[in-house]
């Protein structure tokens, strides 16, 4: 009886979702490093997270990954959001997932993108991991990362005309599927 | 008169067509086109609970140059096509095909922009098999019906 209390508590303290981190952390040490002003912070679906500007993109990526407080030396995913019927004015956002195996802690960063200029840094430089994951990004939703040393379509051909992730586009295509060519 | 007194009744007579096409449907060699669960269901075709061998179709060959049988068992997109065709072209005439299930022969749940709504669009299919996945007692009646069109097929 007295042994089972003791190996539930113990499975508690090893719960591998469980952050070693005080909550807002990793927001702390970017306020310090960037000021206050330069970016807004959140806590989306219990993760700590942010909404930072595309043109200082790299060396806010470069900061999370070499700080040693913060080491977020993987990338989990990098994807993409089409806002075209939500209330927001700037159509798309990048999001990167990223997790630190030295101090177990989970962040999202959030980048958005205008449709009239869709373009963004490549952090490829950063974690080479980012290379297959912009490609699909790029295939589905058209937007282009600067600086990617293999910037092609990954899963649609490399003919294909449209984005199809993109919300304007038709489930069912523009016709691609009966008047392909090969 | 005099060979006739010899070989007596150890002499059938028939056509090319029918002993040719005797021979090749008891002998079908088939070439696996899977790319989803079907090829699940056609590799239990294949082993020992129903055992396609029964039906002579047993040498699966991975060369589609040396295949008479093409079995398209999956889903087929846009991208797959060209390679699903060339497949089918570099196989040696006479070949047959056989759609499996309900994504190769009508694109299935997944009517989208990226899939083939059935291969018969691009390549000549002779016998469809409806389910998703059929069950392997479908592919063996498919196969029969292949044997059927094989029996009546010209030799040349």
């Amino acid at each position: 009886m007295g042994e089972d209390v003791e190996n539930k508590e113990e499975r508690e303290t090893e719960d591998v979702g469980r952050s070693e981190s005080e909550p807002g952390t990793v927001t702390t040490r970017i306020r310090a490093r960037f000021g206050d002003a330069s970016v807004s912070t959140g806590n989306a679906v219990g993760c700590e997270s942010v909404i930072a500007e595309r043109d200082a993109l790299l060396p806010f990526m470069t900061f999370l990954k070499d700080d040693p407080e913060l080491s977020f030396d993987y990338l989990v995913d990098v994807t993409a959001v089409d806002r075209l019927r939500l209330d927001e004015e700037i159509r798309f956002a990048v999001v990167y997932q990223l997790y630190s195996y030295k101090h177990n802690h989970r962040f999202s960063v959030s980048v958005p993108v205008p449709e009239a200029d869709p373009r963004i840094g490549s952090v490829v430089s950063v974690w080479p991991g980012a290379n297959w994951l912009e490609r699909e990004v790029y295939d589905m939703y058209g937007i282009v990362f600067e600086g990617h040393p293999d910037l092609r379509r990954i899963l649609m051909p490399d003919d294909f005309g449209s984005y199809p992730l993109r919300k304007d586009y038709p489930l069912h295509g523009k016709g691609e599927r009966d008047n392909f060519v090969f | 008169m005099g060979l006739e007194d010899q070989l007596q009744e150890n002499v059938m007579t028939t056509k090319v067509d029918a002993v040719v096409g005797w021979a090749r449907k008891n002998s079908l060699w088939p070439m696996p086109f899977g790319t989803a669960c079907c090829a699940i269901e056609l590799m239990a075709t294949l082993a020992s609970r129903f055992d396609l061998a029964r039906f002579g179709a047993e040498a699966i060959r991975f060369s589609p140059r040396q295949s008479d049988l093409l079995i398209v068992s999956g889903r087929v997109s846009i991208k797959m096509m060209p390679v699903l065709k060339k497949i089918y072209d570099q196989m040696p005439e006479p070949k047959w095909v056989i759609s499996m299930g309900a994504c190769a022969s009508s694109g299935g749940v997944f009517n989208t922009y990226t899939l083939v709504q059935g291969v018969d669009q691009y390549i000549p299919v002779d016998v469809y098999i409806p389910g998703c996945p059929p069950r392997p007692e479908n592919v063996i009646q498919a196969l029969m019906k292949i044997q059927e069109k094989v029996a009546q097929a010209k030799a040349n």
